[in-house]
Formats: structure tokens, sequence, C-alpha cells
């Protein structure tokens, strides 16, 4: 008997560990269709854009459906109380548009809004938790904006809004990735009652196989989907979201969300070997330090250097050193400052810049250069293209696990606390103004071929790694002539302007030794480590004529496609 | 086939039952509860002892020199966690000399140590493992949810000495070897 206790023991105990894996696996994480494919970080959020596609809706539908089902299947990443960018270019337009909705900082907002410890830490951490971290939503302004505007007209907004319904009622499946994050962040969940009574089990972390229900949350889609944008900006949704944040020590009225403003703005553009690359210009960094980066780096036969070679990580190395010194003298929200964009991105610029970079030592810290010489004048993100050559691509968040971890009673919507992403003192130019953006590093990019023809909607969440792993997956495509899945799953570095340098653990050790001698400080990070954010792309393959999907196993990723 | 899994669900739930109730309650009341770590899994912990009404005080970073007169158990929530280390402002080098005067320190002053890692595999690895070499052979009892277990580090580290190794499939299955524990 007790031989037989011991067995069974062993095999309930090998039954958890075979499906607690993480990375779960590294296969089926691509798609491949000829109509259509969705890329997301959730399978049953591409699934959802999908569904729509086969419906007739077009890529701004999908995107749209894929949106709000993302806030429901992956909580803790984006949702109606964040906010975030969509870069969209349909077969129709003659150029693509973003539309920024992200957060904007309350009226009553300063600079000064936050008091210091003598430890040099924002007391409380009150940036990040709690309802002065929270910044004035745009999620959902953003997201009806765009079908309003850019969707097919096909479907109504209560069929784009359903799937999403459906999983918050139905329970959202609790994956390995999803586990772990509410442990993680279970301290900042369970100060929260409104929040701890959803996504725990009585004040303990919900575990593999359990699934989380949001009944709150379904009605508050419904009530979009009945009254549109008004629903969440104005009348008794507005009051509830307003106090919610001021009972958790936040400035936010109703006011506030009233005034909110979709921003529709002309996408940042460059180029890398003759493709064209069109990102999200401020309040995002990302995309023009995406083309600064590559525009160095366009000036090294990356092809020749190979993939993870020494030689080609440090020039990676060198050129996010670059970017990120001028990412920190002059990117703010450019309603509020002046941007040197033009010098940023020009191939001029990015010219001196290479020539700073010596092959055979690190430089270790970089400074800030003068683009104004070349002047002429924590996140979800998932990627649609259609048959039609329709194009969309969405980085979305409330910033931190779980934002704020305000949950706002009766609604279910989790606040952001993207106010931690301002500069926190002033006399920065991303200090904290009312009505300003905080600075983002969200980066959903389009690439047009060398023809000028639609090849790769792409997007990642992973707060600065954002750039860094957009910018490394389209090289891995056009450098290395990796397929998508190839060029999501290859191993990523990171490094800020000074600092140690982010190596994924799968790095070749030779690299890492090369990459010390030259005299990088290294750091050896996991082998799939979500610190590296978690790239979703399609790309056109002309040659196959077929769409591929691509997902980051990092996450939870998956894309589909018919 | 489904019979054999029910068998073999209730059987495992029932070893786990059969290991709670076969440690003898020896721990004193009040607890202190640390994090040998610093990682998140402290927060399990405090809900775990809350659930289980034991009353306890809660100091993710308290030192040698500061363990309170009263407290009579040291409960380690062991598991490491560079974020959380980043966050307390200490390096792991520091988090491992405070952790081993802490131990010697509790067992100066007669204290009972439990031992708890509830954060499963993704709360092991070379940092994890290091607090867990230095907490398992210091403790009275053992209680790891299983799945943490894989390689039975736990009950290698505790085997020398005896040191009962409580086994739980889940999280929530850890309160109850913890209630046990206690007088």
């Amino acid at each position: 008997m007790k031989k037989v206790i011991i067995a069974s023991l062993l095999i309930a105990v090998t039954a958890v560990l075979a499906t607690s894996q993480n990375p779960v696996n590294l296969y089926g994480r691509a798609a491949v269709g000829a109509k259509g494919v969705v890329a997301a970080a959730k399978p049953e959020a591409s699934q959802v854009g999908i569904d729509i596609l086969k419906k007739g809706g077009n890529a701004v539908d999908a995107a749209v459906a894929t949106a709000f089902a993302l806030g429901v299947l992956e909580p803790n990443a984006s949702g109606v109380g964040g906010g975030g960018f969509m870069i969209i270019k349909l077969a129709k337009m003659k150029e693509a548009v973003v539309i920024d909705f992200r957060e904007m900082a309350p009226a009553a907002a300063t600079a000064d809004m936050y008091k210091y410890g003598d430890d040099g830490k924002v007391i409380g951490n009150a940036s990040v938790v709690g309802g002065l971290a929270s910044g004035v939503p745009g999620e959902v302004a953003g997201l009806l904006y765009a079908l309003d505007n850019f969707g097919s007209r096909k479907l109504k907004r209560d069929a784009i809004l359903a799937p999403a319904i459906a999983w918050a009622e139905k329970g959202i499946p609790v994956t390995v990735n999803l586990a772990i994050i509410i442990r993680d962040e279970l301290g900042k969940i369970n100060t929260f009652p409104a929040t701890a009574k959803i996504y725990t089990k009585d004040g303990l972390p919900y575990e593999l196989g359990d699934s989380i229900k949001n009944p709150d949350y379904a009605g508050t889609l419904r009530l979009i989907a009945k009254g549109g944008v008004d629903a969440i900006y104005k009348g008794e949704m507005a009051e509830k979201i307003a106090k919610a944040v001021r009972d958790a020590g936040g400035i936010m009225t109703a006011a506030d969300l009233a005034s909110y403003q979709v921003k529709v703005r002309k996408p940042i553009t460059g180029s890398y070997r003759d493709y064209s690359i069109i990102s999200t210009p401020p309040a995002s960094s990302g995309g023009t330090h995406v083309i600064q980066i590559l525009n160095i780096l366009e000036n090294f036969d990356m092809a020749k250097y190979g993939d993870g070679t020494p030689g080609a990580d440090h020039l990676w190395i060198e050129a996010l050193r670059l970017a990120f010194a001028d990412r920190g003298k002059y990117m703010a929200d450019a309603d509020f400052v002046k941007v040197p964009l033009a010098g940023l991105t020009s191939k001029a610029y990015a010219k001196e810049l290479a020539a700073k970079i010596v092959m055979g030592k690190a430089m270790g810290s970089a400074t800030a250069d003068d683009p104004t010489r070349f002047e002429s004048g924590s996140t979800t993100s998932f990627a649609v293209m259609d048959k039609d050559g329709n194009m969309v691509a969405v980085t979305k968040s409330i910033n931190y696990f779980f934002g704020s971890g305000v949950v706002v009673p009766g609604t279910g919507i989790i606040m952001n606390d993207h106010m931690d992403d301002f500069a926190l003192k002033p006399g920065s130019i991303q200090s904290i103004e009312p009505g300003k953006r905080p600075l983002s590093s969200m980066t959903p990019t389009l690439v047009l071929d060398p023809a000028g023809k639609p090849f790769m909607a792409v997007g990642s969440p992973g707060a600065t790694r954002i750039i860094a792993a957009v910018a490394q997956t389209i090289s891995n495509v056009i450098d290395h002539k990796m397929s998508i899945q190839e060029a999501i799953m290859a191993p990523r570095l990171f490094a800020m302007a000074s600092g140690t340098v982010q190596l994924e653990g799968r790095t070749s050790v030779n690299t890492v030794k090369a990459l010390e001698a030259l005299g990088h400080t290294v750091n050896v990070r996991a082998d799939w480590d979500s610190y590296f954010g978690g790239v979703h792309a399609v790309v056109f393959n002309r040659a196959t004529n077929m769409l591929e999907g691509g997902a980051d196993p990092r996450r939870d990723g998956q894309a589909a496609g018919f | 086939m489904r019979r054999i899994t029910v068998l073999i669900a209730t059987l495992a739930v029932a070893v786990s039952a059969v290991s709670a109730q076969a440690t003898a309650a020896f721990a004193d009341r009040p607890a202190l509860l640390t994090s040998i770590g610093q990682s998140a899994d402290l927060e399990m912990v405090k809900v775990l002892l809350g659930r289980a009404k034991i009353q306890f005080a809660s100091d993710p970073l308290v030192k040698a020199a500061g363990l309170p007169a009263g407290a009579r158990t040291l409960i380690l929530s062991v598991g490491g966690s560079s974020k959380g280390l980043g966050a307390a402002g200490i390096s792991t080098d520091e988090e491992m000399a405070r952790s081993k005067a802490l131990i010697k320190r509790a067992r100066e002053l007669g204290m009972k140590i439990i031992v708890i890692h509830v954060g499963g595999e993704a709360r092991r690895g070379t940092l994890s493992d290091a607090f867990i070499e230095v907490c398992v052979p210091a403790g009275d009892l053992v209680i790891v949810v299983a799945d943490g277990d894989k390689d039975g580090i736990f009950e290698k580290l505790a085997a020398p000495t005896r040191i009962p190794v409580i086994k739980v499939a889940k999280i929530t299955a850890a309160g109850a070897p913890l209630a046990a524990a206690f007088k």
C-alpha cells in the first residue's frame, strides 16, 4: 500500500510538473493564412481577430475586437483603464496614420506631485501603486475612434465587443505565465479589495488550470457596446472612475475624463536597406529610436557579421547606447516640447553616430549628441494583416503588471500607472504637466518592402526594451533572412546609454566572453526571458503569397490565420 | 481511466494530509515571518497564516539584532527574486549574510524555524537555490509546494538531519500543515 501511495503521489506531482514549464512550448506559435493573420499575446485573442475577419470585417475591425479581448484575456497588461498606440495602413490609404490614445496627466497634476523619502525613493511607491499613479485612460476613446473612422462598418460595435464580453463572463484560463504574474503582484493586488476580489481566491493567487471570471468587466464592455465613448468618459461611469482613483489617493476628476482627447498623428518614417519603416511618433519615443538604431546599423554589413556573433552584438549594444543617450535628452510629448524628430531619424546624423563606434572596444557609456543640426523641417502588442494589404499594429498597456492595482469597484476596470513614465521631478523635458502625455516606448510599426508593398506589421511590450526588440526583429528578418517566427525566437539583448548589458540566456558562450573582452559588463538572464518583451508580428511572404504570423513564447503568444 | 485518475488524485491528497498530521505540533506563538531572498511569495504565506489564525508579525528584512524578544517561531518564506532584492535595495550577498545571521540568532534564542517554499518551479534556479541551501538544514519543518521540488533538493538537504518535509500539491494546501505545526 505504501508503494502505491508513493507511486500515486509521484504521478500526481509529475502531472503538475508536466504542465508547469515556462515557456510551455516553443512549437506551434506561428500561423500561416492566405486571407488573414492575427498575432497576439493570447491564442484566444488572435482567434477573436480571425473570427471578425471571417465575418467580413477588415483589419481594423479585427484589431479593435482583438484589443478589447486582450483586455479580458491578458488583464495584467492592458485594458479599459489604460492607453496605447495604433498604427493603421489600409490598402486604399496613401499614408499610414497613428492613433495616439496614450494617457494624459490629470489637470491637477504638477511636476512635484510625488514626494521623495530620505532613501531617494518616491514615498509609498505612489507613482506605481494607488490612485496617484494613474493617468487619464485613453483606450476606449482610441479603439472606438479607429473603429468609427477606419473600420469596415460592416460589423456593428456590439459584434466587435461580443467576444470580449463572452470571455469575461466565461472566464479566462490561468496559464503558467498569468499564474506567475499574479503571484508576483499579490501584494499589490491584495492592497485593494476590489482587485483582490477578482484576481485572487480569498487572497491567494489563482493557479495553473483555474479560470478567472470578471462579470463586472463584462458589464462595462456592454455599456461601451451600447453607449460608445460616452459610456466611459461621461456621466456615472466617469464619476465612478474618478472616485475610485481619488479614494486610492489620486487626483483625477470626471472633468479629466470628459476632456480626454485622442490624437491622430502622422507616423514617423525612415528606411532600412530599401525597406520603408513606418512607426509611432511622440508621445512615444519608440518609432523614432527604432529608425535611429536601424540607421546606425545600416552603416555596417550586419548580414556579414552574422546573427548573435560578438561583432553583431557589439554593434547592437553601441547603437542602443547612442540612441538611448539621445532619448534621455530630447524625447518627450511633442505637443509640449520641440523634439528634433527629423534630426534623430536622419541618415547623416546616424552616420556620425556610427563613426563613434569602435569595433575593438566598448564605449561603456554614451552621451547625447546634437541631432538639431540635422533638422530640416509592462503592455501588450499585436499585429493584423489581411489579403487586401491592410495592416494594423497595436501596442497598449496599463504599464506595470496590474497597473496601479486599483480596480474601479463594480466595473472590473484596472487603472493604469503610467504617471510613472514621466520624469518624476521638475526640471526635465519629460516632467509632469497637466494634460501632457508621459513618454512611451511603445512601438507599433509597419514595414513596406522595397517595392512599397505591405511587408510586416510588428510590435512588442517590454518598456524600454520594446525599442530593441522591435529593431532586432526587423533586422533578423531583413539582414539574416529569418522567418518571422525565427526572428522572434532568436536571443535578444538590451543596453541603455550606460550600465550593464542584458543578454538573453541562449546567447553563445563565446559571444558572452568576447563581449566581456571588449569591455562590456554583461548580465546573462534566463533562456527565455519576458524582460526582453513579447514580439508579435505578421509578414507577407511574396514567394508563397501567404501571410505568416509569428508569436512570442516568452509570454503566451500565439498567432492564428485562415 | 477516469476512476484511476480520481483514485490517484484522492491518494495524493490523502498523502499530503497524512504527512501534515504526522508532524506533531511543535511551534509556539507568536511567529515572525520573514523573506529569505525577497520574493513576493511572502505575501502568499501571510495570507495562509491569516487564514490559519496564527498570530504573527511580518518583516521581510528583519535582521538578527532586530528579532523581537517575544517571537517564538521564525517562519522563513524562501525564494530568490532579483526584482525583490533590487526593490529592497540589497545585494544577493547582503541578503545571504542577513539570512545566515538571522538563522544563527534564532537558534541561539531557542526559536523554532519553519521553512516554507510556495513559489513552485518558477521560484527555483540559481538564485533561489542558494537561499534554499541555507534555510532547509536549519529548519524544524519544511513545507514545499510539490512542483518546486522536482529534483528533490528539499528532501536531499533535509535528509541528513531528518527534518520533516511536507509536500503539498497546491499553494492553498500549504495552510493545513502550517497550522498543524503550531501548538
